[in-house]
């Protein structure tokens, strides 16, 4: 089984790599079969960790006629989640708003404490830190906090659209520019670099997986 | 009933997460943990749109005979393979399949192998493509005819450079008569370490600004495009 898979895995990455020539049907089946293979696996994680646990198990509960009255409480969210089936019917896709609604609501709702705690002030935080070290930081730190705080400022300025970029706010948003420069080239390098390990895995793999099956 | 009570559903659901975060009562911890089940239960129908979209749109390229109509049925093919396999669990318990060793679900031999040999081969390698495309982008990209794009360029080449051994191999060649040993890597991490987290804790710090902004509006009904038409 495990050399019949590196065979199908082989095969698979040439037909994707094919595609450096030009497009062509390998690659197509290969791409359509990922979309498949993605999708389904996408289906039966969701079937397996989210419906059957926490709306399959409730149902059984009160099939089975275990339940508590406060059990029944748990049908309301199930009956609202299959609202999402009104899809099916042009008179009644309405319906689907109201699944939405809860979870856009609950998302939005939850996003606003965790974007404070997680985004704002965590990274305040670790903006202004190192100056209450000031005593203990060697010349190096001192230089890098200060940096870092002129970085944030200007680079929040950049982004700043209601005051016309001109005089002070024109110079600290062009600092800004560059401070985001700076960022999206090492973004950048980052990437490229995650992309070519990936491609050394995959070159790895056939050589010594793949052609080891053969030599 | 069709916008008004949406819009009063999302206000609740969304002032109500709200308020039980910052209250440590237990009866508000027990409302957090139910609507976040709820959020839990309703998610995996949700999905259901999506893979009903995905059935749609193919179905409809195979009906109209649509160019390259005949991969769609590899897609159906993948999909219906994936979910064959590791679906039907409660045959796990059935004395035919016992028998023969052939076992269903996401633990199953056969679904495992599905994963290692045909999912993850195809995402890695899709990714590396990119390796190629970016290396044509990066060289229209990088073209230094401003400032600015002088500065993407020299701090993208030093944060590739830092990070292989051959960047701290080239600085300890040239600077080998000097106290400064690799170099390279030193002037990568500092990179990483200072303007560029200083560009990402403003892009942070502006995105988590916008994303507060919208989360108000969506929460109080100014912001629901959300609902559609009608």
């Amino acid at each position: 089984m495990e050399t019949l898979g590196i065979w199908i895995a082989a095969f698979l990455t040439l037909c994707i790599y094919s595609f450096l020539y030009r497009d062509n049907p390998f690659y197509r089946f290969a791409e359509h079969l990922f979309v498949g293979v993605a999708v389904g696996y996408g289906i039966v994680v969701q079937i397996h960790q989210g419906f059957i646990p926490f709306a399959w198990r409730p149902v059984e509960t009160i099939i089975s006629g275990e339940a508590s009255p406060m059990d029944f409480i748990k049908l309301i969210p199930i009956a609202i989640g299959m609202l999402f089936f009104a899809r099916l019917s042009p008179r009644h896709t309405w319906l689907i708003r109201y699944p939405l609604a809860i979870l856009i609501g609950i998302g939005a709702g939850a996003a606003i404490p965790n974007v404070l705690q997680a985004d704002i002030f965590a990274q305040v935080r670790g903006t202004l830190t190192p100056f209450s070290q000031l005593g203990t930081l060697g010349a190096g730190e001192i230089i890098g906090a200060a940096l870092m705080v002129i970085g944030v400022i200007c680079t929040l300025t950049y982004f700043f659209f209601s005051v016309e970029h001109r005089g002070a706010v024109g110079g600290l948003s062009k600092i800004g520019i560059a401070f985001l420069m700076i960022g999206f080239g090492s973004a950048f390098g980052n990437t490229v670099m995650g992309r070519v390990a990936l491609l050394i895995q995959r070159v790895d793999f056939l050589i010594e997986d793949w052609l080891g099956t053969i030599f | 009933m069709k916008r008004q009570v949406p819009l009063v559903l999302c206000f609740l659901f969304g002032i109500v997460m709200i308020l039980t975060e910052f209250s440590p009562h237990s009866d508000s911890q027990e409302l957090y943990k139910e609507v976040g089940r709820w959020y839990l239960v309703i998610t995996p129908f949700a999905y259901v749109i999506g893979v009903m979209t995905l059935v749609q749109v193919h179905g409809t390229r195979i009906r109209r005979r649509a160019e390259y109509w005949q991969y769609s049925y590899v897609v159906f093919a993948g999909m219906i393979l994936m979910v064959v396999v590791g679906m039907p669990t409660f045959l796990n318990q059935t004395p035919f399949f016992q028998a023969r060793g052939i076992s269903f679900g996401l633990q199953s031999p056969v679904f495992e192998w599905l994963f290692e040999y045909v999912q993850v081969p195809m995402e890695a390698t899709t990714f590396s493509l990119l390796a190629f495309f970016i290396a044509s982008a990066a060289y229209r990209a990088f073209r230094a005819r401003t400032f600015e794009a002088t500065l993407l360029l020299i701090s993208a080449l030093i944060v590739m450079m830092g990070n292989v051994p051959i960047g701290d191999y080239i600085w300890n060649t040239v600077m080998g008569e000097t106290p400064w040993t690799d170099g390279t890597s030193w002037a990568r991490q500092w990179i990483l370490d200072n303007p560029n987290l200083a560009a990402r804790r403003g892009i942070i710090l502006g995105v988590a600004l916008g994303v507060i902004s919208q989360s108000i509006r969506i929460i109080l009904g100014i912001e629901r495009s959300y609902l559609g038409g009608d």
